[in-house]
C-alpha cells in the first residue's frame, strides 16, 4: 500500500457511513452481510476462561465440534437484545428438527457484573432457550472486550443511569464453523437474518 | 504524595542520558513515562450538557514504542513473531509487514522508529509484557488534548489546524525517536507520527449524524447511551474516532502503533 493513511481513513470513513442499524428493515444496508476476508482465524484461540449458565468453567475451545451462532447481549437489555435473540431463534427454527442439535447458539454477556451464571440461567429459562443448544457465557471485563474486538462488536460498558442501565452496543451475529472460524457475519437485525440462516445451512451440508 | 508527584515530575523532565541508544534488550533507558494529573476533558462524542469526563491520574509512555522495543518483546515471546502469530491475533498481511524478517527490525536507526503494523492483541500483549497496559480512549484523548501550554486545547482553532496539518504531513518513514516536541505533560509524538491503539478502541459507537442526538440515534443503536458529536469543528478528533471505528482487534495497519500506560 503506497498511501496507507489515506486507505485507512477511507476504510474508517466507510465504516462511519455504514453504522449498524438495529432494525434491518428500516435501514437496509447492502453491506450488512459480510464474509470475513483474508486468512482463516479461530475465535477459539482466545485463552480466556468463562462460566456458562450452569456455573461450569470453560474455555471457548470447548465449543469446537459443531457450528455455533454467536452474539453479544445482556439480560437487562430491553431495546435490541430481545431482537437479537429473536433472530437467533429464527435461525434455530429454520433448521430441520433432526439437525437442530447439530448447531449451537452462544450468547456472550456484555454485562458480566450483573449477568452472573444464575441470572443467565434464569433468563435463559424465561426466554425459553433450549439448554442443549444454547450456551450463555459470563467472563471478566477483559475477556468480554477481547471477544468484542475479535468479532467487531462495539459497546460502551458503562451503563447509562438515565436509560435504566442500558448499554450501547452494535448488533452483530457471527456464524462460526466447527473450528471457531467466522464464516458469516450479520450486522443489523431482521431482514439480514436470512443470510445467517443460509450460512448455517451451508455448514450443515 | 506531593513529594512523590514532584519527584515524578522531575524524573519526567530529566534529560534522558543515552536516550538514543538501545540497550542490549532493545529497551531504551531513562525515564520513559510521564505522569498525567487527574482532570476532566470533553470527549468528542457525548451528549450536549454532559458533564466533562473525569480522568484519574495515570502514567503514559513519553514516546511511542519503537521497533527495537517490540523486537525485544518478540524475542522473548516467540508466539508474537510475524511468522508464528495466530491469525486471530493479527492479520498477517499487515503485521510487522515492514520488517525484513521475524527478528529483523532493521538497522539501528530503524529500530528507533515507532513500531507500526501491530494489532490490538499484539499491542495489548506488548504492554502487559512491559508491566503496563494500553491507555483507554479517555486517557489517550485527554493526553492528546494538550498543547505545549494548555491542558485542553481541543477547542483552540490554531491547535486543531495544527493537528490537521500534522495528520496530513506525517513523515515517511517515521523518524527515529525521540521525535516531536512534548506537549504540556511532556508526552511526545502523539499527533505527528502514527495512530495509536487504545484499550477500548471498540467502545465508541459513532453515529453517522453529527447534528445532534435524537430519536434517530436511538434507532441506530437502540440504546440511550448512543451519542453525537459535541464539537463538529474538531475534525482531527473525528479522524481518530473514525479510524477506531474501522478497526477490529486483529487489524494490523502500517500507520498504527502503540504507546503504553500504567
Amino acid at each position: 500500500m503506497r498511501r496507507p493513511t489515506l486507505a485507512a481513513l477511507t476504510l474508517a470513513l466507510a465504516a462511519l457511513a455504514s453504522a449498524p442499524a438495529c432494525d434491518g428493515a428500516a435501514r437496509p444496508d447492502p453491506a450488512a452481510e459480510t464474509a470475513p476476508a483474508g486468512e482463516r482465524y479461530s475465535l477459539y484461540d482466545l485463552p480466556s476462561t468463562w462460566r456458562d449458565q450452569d456455573g461450569a468453567a470453560l474455555r471457548l475451545a470447548s465449543l469446537a465440534g459443531r457450528p455455533r451462532v454467536v452474539a453479544m447481549v445482556y439480560t437487562n437489555c430491553h431495546a435490541t437484545c430481545p431482537l437479537i435473540v429473536a433472530d437467533l431463534k429464527r435461525v434455530e427454527a429454520s433448521l430441520p428438527a433432526a439437525r437442530r442439535d447439530a448447531v449451537g447458539f452462544v450468547l456472550v454477556s456484555l454485562d458480566p457484573e450483573r449477568d452472573t451464571p444464575g441470572r443467565l440461567a434464569e433468563w435463559a429459562a424465561r426466554t425459553q432457550l433450549e439448554p442443549a443448544r444454547w450456551t450463555l457465557l459470563n467472563g471478566d471485563a477483559d475477556a468480554v472486550r477481547e471477544v468484542a474486538a475479535a468479532l467487531g462488536v462495539r459497546y460502551q460498558p458503562e451503563a447509562d443511569a438515565e436509560g435504566g442501565g442500558e448499554l450501547a452496543h452494535t448488533n452483530v451475529i457471527t456464524v462460526l464453523d466447527a473450528d471457531g472460524a467466522p464464516v458469516h457475519q450479520q450486522v443489523g437485525l431482521g431482514a439480514a437474518a436470512a443470510g445467517t440462516v443460509d450460512a448455517v445451512r451451508r455448514l450443515l451440508r | 504524595m506531593r513529594r512523590l508527584a514532584a519527584v515524578l515530575a522531575l524524573l519526567a523532565l530529566a534529560p534522558r542520558a543515552g536516550a538514543a541508544a538501545d540497550d542490549a534488550a532493545g529497551r531504551r533507558p531513562g525515564a520513559e513515562m510521564v505522569r498525567l494529573p487527574a482532570g476532566t476533558y470533553r470527549p468528542l462524542y457525548g451528549r450536549p450538557g454532559d458533564a466533562p469526563t473525569a480522568v484519574a491520574a495515570f502514567r503514559l509512555d513519553r514516546d511511542a514504542a519503537t521497533r527495537g522495543e517490540f523486537l525485544a518483546f518478540v524475542r522473548e515471546r516467540p508466539e508474537w513473531r510475524r511468522g508464528a502469530v495466530r491469525p486471530l491475533f493479527a492479520d498477517r498481511r499487515g503485521y510487522l509487514a515492514d520488517w525484513a524478517g521475524d527478528l529483523d527490525a532493521g538497522d539501528a536507526t530503524d529500530r528507533r522508529r515507532p513500531v507500526t503494523g501491530v494489532s490490538w492483541f499484539a499491542a495489548k500483549a506488548y504492554c502487559a509484557w512491559r508491566g503496563k497496559r494500553l491507555p483507554t480512549v479517555h486517557e489517550w484523548e485527554y493526553a492528546a488534548a494538550a498543547s505545549a501550554t494548555r491542558r485542553d486545547a481541543g477547542r483552540e482553532p490554531w491547535f486543531v489546524q495544527d493537528l490537521l496539518t500534522r495528520y496530513t504531513t506525517r513523515p515517511r518513514p517515521l523518524p527515529a525517536l525521540p521525535a516531536g516536541a512534548g506537549n504540556l505533560y511532556g508526552v511526545r509524538g502523539l499527533h505527528g507520527l502514527a495512530w495509536e491503539w487504545t484499550a477500548d478502541f471498540n467502545s465508541v459507537l459513532v453515529s453517522d449524524d453529527s447534528r445532534g442526538v435524537g430519536a434517530r440515534d436511538h434507532d441506530l443503536f437502540c440504546a440511550s447511551a448512543a451519542v453525537g458529536a459535541t464539537d463538529p469543528g474538531n475534525y482531527p478528533a473525528f479522524l481518530r474516532y473514525a479510524l477506531r471505528a474501522g478497526l477490529t482487534g486483529r487489524a494490523a495497519v502500517e500507520t498504527l502503533g502503540v504507546r503504553c500506560a500504567a
